[in-house]
């Protein structure tokens, strides 16, 4: 895929054999909390003690049971959300709120049915008044990259929900951000696509080689996609393990029926509880 | 070819057929039981008077007076439902200030108002046009205000997520987001409007089909009276058609739903 896109200087293949140069966290979360007031009055705790440092390049993947306060965790390091305490840092600075470093992808793809594939793309481009001229040829490059060249002036009820994530994908890609947070971006997706969109995912991160957090219920989702997998108890959310997968890339879908990727599905589904606590 | 059409949709013979059995019953009742004309005319006399009353012109002129009322105050209804419901929806305090006189004003049957406003205003246009416009406002307003607040939270956390500001937020998101329910809300006005006007003509009026229909109740001439019913029946269907054409062409992305009434 173009040049263009591949961004930030950063490098873009790896190899997992080669261990990453000792490097300031591109994101980092120190001890954060996060309470809220329910209904009947009581204190309820979503997120306890989470700290975790997350390298630039790097894909790290969440997984947890529902309601373990994932997406919480998201929503407070897209600056969407406020921990009741504990310090978050991207590139070294204190999160205030949303930064244009920061590209969400939402658990649905959250498009504007009234603006054509390539204006939804070029959403944050206009929000955040960057030049839409040089950022037009981006958009179309991305659009490419995700596999939808074509379909620039398509509406999004023309498209299939895997299709509808791709254009979300583009859009959260199109500021050039460091940082890609995804939450759950495949849940709603059939078994089939969902894998197609795991291997597509993969290699636009490979090309594009931004830094990755990516929230999922699924056990093999998490061992396929990231180089480490952060485990998540339920309530409170704790970091119950980090599990790093050593296993070469590009990753394809045969590895998942190997045993190592197996011993690693097996080891993260004991780290989540005695029953394994997903459904 | 034929039967299978009508078989898979029954109704598209059935509707005529309603019409004619409906039609024929009603003249035939009138011609065997003899009812007095001036009680219950036959099809064939409203058909008769209809087509006298739009050959000689009489009924379009005072039909003209009748679009340009309701059309104006439609106008004057949508421009203010719209500046209005968005003020009230966007800052809290003007909501919070503004909120009890629009409930207390909604609450008032607003065509009780008519016979003042044609004190004030006289027999002419400009006092129907505001009664039109009273009734219409409404509906254009309450959708307005439930369109603009009925954003759902994902499309506001996009938006936020890349610290947009509220003005963009309302341009992006929240305004065309509303528009499925302020067309809904237009589409509710045109009519009113139109009721409006004819309230405004039977309160006191030298031309349009309100004053047209006072004349022939006057006259007894029942058959005329029915003309003119069919004749604004036409015209609210008319009106109904062009703002859906409308309504399909800008929020071309949605189905007409969320109607809510007033």
């Amino acid at each position: 895929m173009s040049d263009r896109v591949i961004t930030s200087g950063r490098e873009g293949l790896r190899d997992a054999s080669i261990p990453q140069a000792p490097s300031p966290p591109l994101i980092s979360a120190a001890a954060l909390n996060q309470t809220y007031v329910s209904q009947d009055r009581s204190v309820v705790a979503a997120l306890a003690d989470i700290s975790l440092d997350i390298a630039p390049g790097e894909f790290v993947t969440i997984v947890g049971p529902s309601g373990c306060g994932k997406t919480t965790l998201l929503r407070i390091m897209a600056g969407l959300l406020r921990p009741t305490s504990g310090t978050l840092r991207l590139l070294g600075r204190p999160v205030t709120g949303p930064s244009r470093n920061v590209g969400v992808v939402f658990q649905d793809p959250v498009l504007l049915p009234w603006r054509t594939v390539l204006d939804n793309v070029m959403l944050p481009v206009q929000v955040l008044r960057l030049d839409r001229r040089s950022y037009h040829s981006r958009a179309l490059d991305l659009l490419g990259l995700v596999g939808l060249a074509g379909f620039e002036s398509k509406y999004p009820h023309e498209l299939s929900g895997g299709m509808r994530q791709r254009v979300s994908l583009a859009r959260a890609l199109v500021h050039d951000p460091a940082l890609l947070l995804m939450d759950e971006p495949f849940g709603a997706l059939d078994a089939m696509t969902r894998e197609a969109m795991n291997l597509e995912l993969q290699r636009i991160w490979q090309e594009s080689g931004k830094t990755v957090a990516f929230i999922t219920h699924s056990i093999a989702e998490a061992v396929f996609l990231g180089d480490r997998v952060v485990v998540m108890s339920p309530r409170p959310g704790r970091v119950a393990d980090v599990v790093t997968v050593s296993l070469g890339r590009p990753r394809d879908l045969d590895l998942m029926a190997s045993d190592v990727f197996g011993v690693y599905a097996r080891k993260i589904r004991q780290r989540l509880g005695p029953r394994g606590l997903l459904e | 070819m034929i039967r299978r059409a009508v078989g898979r949709h029954p109704h598209a013979l059935l509707i005529p057929l309603v019409f004619v059995v409906f039609v024929a019953t009603w003249e035939g009742t009138v011609r065997v039981w003899r009812i007095a004309d001036y009680l219950l005319p036959a099809p064939s006399d409203i058909a008769r008077a209809l087509g006298a009353g739009l050959s000689s012109r009489l009924y379009l002129e005072h039909a003209w007076v009748t679009v340009i009322e309701a059309l104006l105050g439609f106008l004057i209804a949508a421009v203010t439902g719209v500046v209005l419901g968005t003020l009230i929806a966007q800052f809290r305090l003007v909501e919070r200030t503004l909120y009890p006189y629009v409930v207390a004003l909604q609450t008032l049957p607003k065509i009780a108002v008519a016979p003042l406003l044609v004190v004030w205003l006289g027999f002419g246009l400009s006092s129907k046009i505001v009664i039109a416009a009273l009734v219409a406002f409404f509906p254009v307003l309450v959708n307005v205000i439930v369109g603009l607040k009925t954003v759902d939270a994902p499309k506001l956390d996009l938006m936020r997520s890349f610290s947009a500001t509220r003005w963009q937020t309302f341009r992006f998101v929240t305004f065309p987001n509303a528009l499925p329910f302020v067309f809904a809300g237009l589409d509710i006005a045109i009519v009113f409007s139109v009721l409006g006007a004819i309230v405004g003509e039977f309160v006191g009026s030298q031309r349009g089909l309100g004053n047209l229909i006072l004349q022939f109740n006057t006259a007894l001439d029942i058959a005329g009276m029915f003309a003119v019913l069919l004749l604004l029946a036409a015209l609210g269907v008319a009106l109904h058609l062009i703002m859906q054409a409308i309504q399909r062409y800008v929020i071309f992305w949605a189905q007409p739903n969320h109607v809510i009434g007033a």
